[in-house]
């Protein structure tokens, strides 16, 4: 049971991680594309830690299976805005930022 | 001049009361599950389910969404793996002291049908490392990347691969669906 827990505290830490990576990069990187890049990839990866350590914490099969699906509705809900905003920004003609 | 005569379209759609049903179940489970046992959530619940039911049935009148399990099983773990990469691929650039970012813009053409499997892909490659689907004209996906020197045809078209092998399409291009 702790050792459940104590992996469940570890991801949780992992995603805080992720978390803050995303924000860091939404802040650092130059443009609106890679800025969607930071967001949906860090916080998806982020928040599937959180969820997969709090499922381990919290040992119910109900509470799990409810975590997991929450985690499928975020992932259609950010991968499809991600892509819409992508989109928006293309028809608006928004170029994107490249080294040279 | 068009043919309406018929509201359904495909010879697929033959029990269409049991489509409804199926659907009116699925969202149910989820707002059971999201909501929890108490019974008065059904009074929100009750109205969002039907309203959810009536929606899809209006946005994907005909599913054909066929789920083999072996293309299940393989796609999980690649996906779970490659979005954990991809989670890893934003850190290590977003962490890093210089700047790691070499970003433009690639296409790519899709052999998926239209419909849900080329939506599902579409949406997926959002997920992968370094890709980010801009824009979808027709079987044309224009997508962004963090950078360019990544393998991005060969990371597609596994992806490619994986989601026909999930949707059961046998050989993308010849199907017709």
């Amino acid at each position: 049971m702790t050792i459940l827990y104590n992996c469940g505290t570890v991801l949780l830490m992992a995603g805080v991680l992720f978390f803050l990576s995303g924000t860091v990069g939404l802040l650092r990187f130059p443009d609106i594309y890679s800025r969607l890049h930071a967001l949906t990839k860090a916080d998806n990866v982020g928040l599937g830690c959180i969820v997969f350590g709090l499922a381990l914490q919290s040992g119910s099969i109900a509470v799990t299976i409810k975590l997991i699906l929450i985690w499928l509705l975020v992932l259609i809900a950010s991968s499809a805005s991600c892509h819409l905003i992508a989109r928006s920004a293309m028809q608006k003609n928004i170029q994107p930022w490249t080294r040279s | 001049m068009q043919n309406n005569s018929c509201s359904c379209k495909n010879n697929i759609c033959s029990h269409p009361v049991q489509q409804t049903l199926l659907r009116f179940s699925l969202f149910s489970f989820l707002w059971y599950t999201l909501a929890g046992p108490d019974k008065t959530s059904w009074i929100i619940g009750i109205p969002a389910v039907a309203f959810a039911t009536v929606l899809s049935q209006m946005l994907a009148p005909s599913s054909r969404l066929r789920i083999s399990p072996v293309g299940a099983l393989h796609f999980i773990p690649f996906f779970l793996r490659q979005s954990f990469l991809g989670g890893i691929d934003v850190m290590r650039r977003a962490l890093s002291f210089r700047q790691l970012l070499n970003p433009g813009l690639v296409s790519y053409t899709t052999q998926l049908p239209e419909g849900s499997a080329r939506i599902f892909f579409v949406n997926t490659i959002s997920l992968l490392p370094g890709t980010l689907s801009a824009e979808l004209h027709g079987n044309q996906v224009t997508i962004h990347t963090l950078d360019l020197s990544l393998s991005i045809w060969a990371n597609i078209q596994r992806l490619e691969y994986h989601v026909a092998a999930l949707m059961c399409i046998s050989s993308p291009g010849k199907e017709n669906i």
